[in-house]
């Protein structure tokens, strides 16, 4: 019997490792999301990325991201997976995981009409990325069409900590 | 006893396992992907891309990607009721589901069909651009078979019929990178390449190339010149990072002209933005080119013409309400009128505008709402069948609509 246990636990926790523990780190960004997530990091200077796995120049800019957040603790840093085709769970945060940004707060588009989730974050955005949008602590909106460089989010983050002194 | 016990319980795990691993990939497939039909199956109201064509006879022959696969069929009463469909593709064909990919139908004046498509070969979005065509009026089609032997990756193919019945086939390729990769060196964007067929599909030239380092990720517009020569407009890359677009005229099928830019946007963007031009060449040879941009210059939907065979092009008209995200836009050519169709987005529904101009694109009639839908939908499109223009729209929630458009006041 306790052979029997070790093997289903074993078993279970592969398969937990593999498929369950996945989707569940990625939160479900639907209608709605875009004002709780602005309201829930209020008052913090925070970089919200958009990007896609099948987006080439994100590939390239997600690891200085990861990078940023390292050295840029008091930025809230939020990804958001907003491609324009299909995405799934185990490649995005394997990329997320590969760029150092597992333990950013990671969202996932999701919704078959994205379009309004497009809207409801800016109504003149097509649906390009890499995307990025920078918010201060007094809720002044700056977005970057592209990538961002790394030393102007540096000079961005560093304007932040001194309006906070 | 406990061997018999032991199998027992493994028979369970790996149910178990059988279980979750199957909802674990329905799940992922439905994310974001299999809502955007509205079902799975191959049906056309599951269809989550439809592209058009008339036969000379005035059939509409539609093909379609839904349930993974690729179909054709065709309807003698304006998409009313439908013929028996006949599936191009068979087996798990990876489709190319690109937000610009889509299916194409070319119909000859015989009643030949040929049909192009895309899929991915590998998990890096190579693609491989795929023939087919029937020669039993839509009953059976052909295995597809590769446009090239070319093993590296092609996408976003364009196919239609000359006047005088030869087959034109244009699409971005992206060979080029490999001798530059070689050699260490970043290769930009993709190449415009083309090949052609005497023989209504059933075989095609070597594929030559048109212009190289052109954007990688948008549909390109195809049309004839009022001579027959085929003409390309595409998002090209222009300076080493200008996202700009151009349009490119044949001599003959073999024989690609200068590029030309239609429009100094100067979107300068490291980025796909997954949306490509659409070209109608008028029977007075005014070529008509709508397309989408995020430059420097200017932001939004745009019109241009060209009466000189595409050296140069009007100063851009801007299109849609920018309040409204306008996109996708879509130009057609037809014998009394031009029209322009794209869509726009309030909040909570897409809807479809259309523009006219009786004086060859001069001039150009206030914007009028002629589609609406409340969930997901396809690109608008503009099909002809030489006396009327019909706007050709696949909606998640109202199914295939086919309307006539052209001339109405």
């Amino acid at each position: 019997m306790k052979r029997m246990t070790f093997v289903a636990m074993l078993l279970l926790a592969g398969l937990y490792a593999t498929f369950a523990a996945e989707p569940s780190k990625l939160k479900p960004f639907e209608r709605g999301s875009w004002q709780r997530l602005l309201k829930a990091h209020s008052g913090r200077p925070t970089l919200i990325h958009f990007w896609g796995v099948t987006c080439g120049p994100c590939k390239v800019e997600l690891p200085e991201l990861g990078d940023f957040m390292k050295r840029n603790p008091s930025v809230d840093v939020v990804t958001i997976d907003a491609d324009l085709v299909p995405n799934s769970d185990t490649a995005v945060l394997s990329m997320l995981e590969g760029a150092g940004l597992s333990a950013a707060e990671n969202w996932m588009f999701d919704d078959g009409f994205p379009e309004r989730l497009r809207y409801e974050i800016d109504t003149a955005w097509q649906g390009d990325i890499p995307r990025t949008i920078l918010i201060s602590r007094k809720g002044e909106m700056a977005t970057i069409e592209g990538s961002a460089e790394p030393a102007m989010l540096q000079k961005w983050s560093d304007a932040q900590t001194i309006a906070a002194r | 006893m406990i061997g018999d016990l032991t199998m027992k319980h493994r028979t369970f795990i790996v149910t178990l396992a059988l279980a979750l691993t199957q909802g674990s990939a329905w799940a992922q497939m439905s994310h974001n992907h299999a809502s955007e039909a509205a079902c799975e199956t191959t049906e056309l109201r599951c269809a989550s891309k439809v592209t058009p064509a008339f036969g000379a006879d005035g059939t509409l022959w539609l093909t379609w990607m839904a349930g993974g696969q690729v179909s054709v069929a065709s309807s003698k009463d304006g998409g009313r009721t439908l013929s028996s469909p006949a599936q191009v593709t068979q087996g798990k064909p990876n489709l190319d589901w690109g937000p610009d990919a889509r299916p194409k139908i070319g119909v000859d004046r015989k009643g030949g069909i040929a049909v192009a498509f895309s899929t991915f070969r590998d998990k890096a979005f190579n693609g491989e651009v795929f023939y087919s065509r029937s020669t039993d009026g839509g009953a059976t089609f052909a295995a597809p078979r590769p446009i090239t032997d070319n093993a590296e990756s092609q996408r976003f193919e364009a196919v239609g019929f000359d006047p005088d019945g030869n087959l034109f086939a244009a699409w971005l390729d992206k060979r080029n990178r490999v001798p530059l990769q070689q050699a260490g060196t970043k290769y930009d964007g993709a190449a415009l390449f083309f090949a052609s067929s005497k023989d209504g599909g059933a075989t095609y030239s070597q594929a030559a190339m048109a212009a190289d380092n052109t954007c990688e990720c948008c549909r390109l517009g195809l049309a004839f010149d009022p001579s027959g020569h085929p003409v390309v407009a595409f998002r090209n890359i222009f300076d080493g990072g200008t996202r700009d677009h151009a349009v490119v005229t044949f001599a003959d099928q073999k024989t690609p002209g200068e590029v030309h830019r239609v429009s100094v946007d100067d979107w300068q963007v490291a980025a796909c933005p997954h949306q490509g031009p659409s070209l109608s060449v008028a029977a007075d040879g005014t070529y008509h080119v709508v397309w989408y941009t995020n430059g420097k210059v200017r932001k939004g939907l745009f019109y241009a013409q060209s009466r000189d065979g595409g050296k140069t092009f009007s100063q851009p008209m801007p299109i849609g309400r920018s309040d409204r995200n306008p996109s996708r836009p879509y130009v057609m050519a037809g014998p009394r009128s031009t029209e322009i169709v794209w869509k726009e987005f309030d909040g909570e529904k897409t809807s479809v505008s259309l523009v006219t101009s009786t004086d060859a694109g001069r001039t150009w009639s206030q914007p009028r709402v002629v589609a609406a839908t409340s969930d997901s939908s396809d690109h608008p499109l503009l099909v002809s069948n030489g006396r009327q223009t019909y706007l050709s729209w696949m909606t998640k929630a109202d199914g295939y609509h086919l309307q006539p458009i052209e001339g109405e006041p």
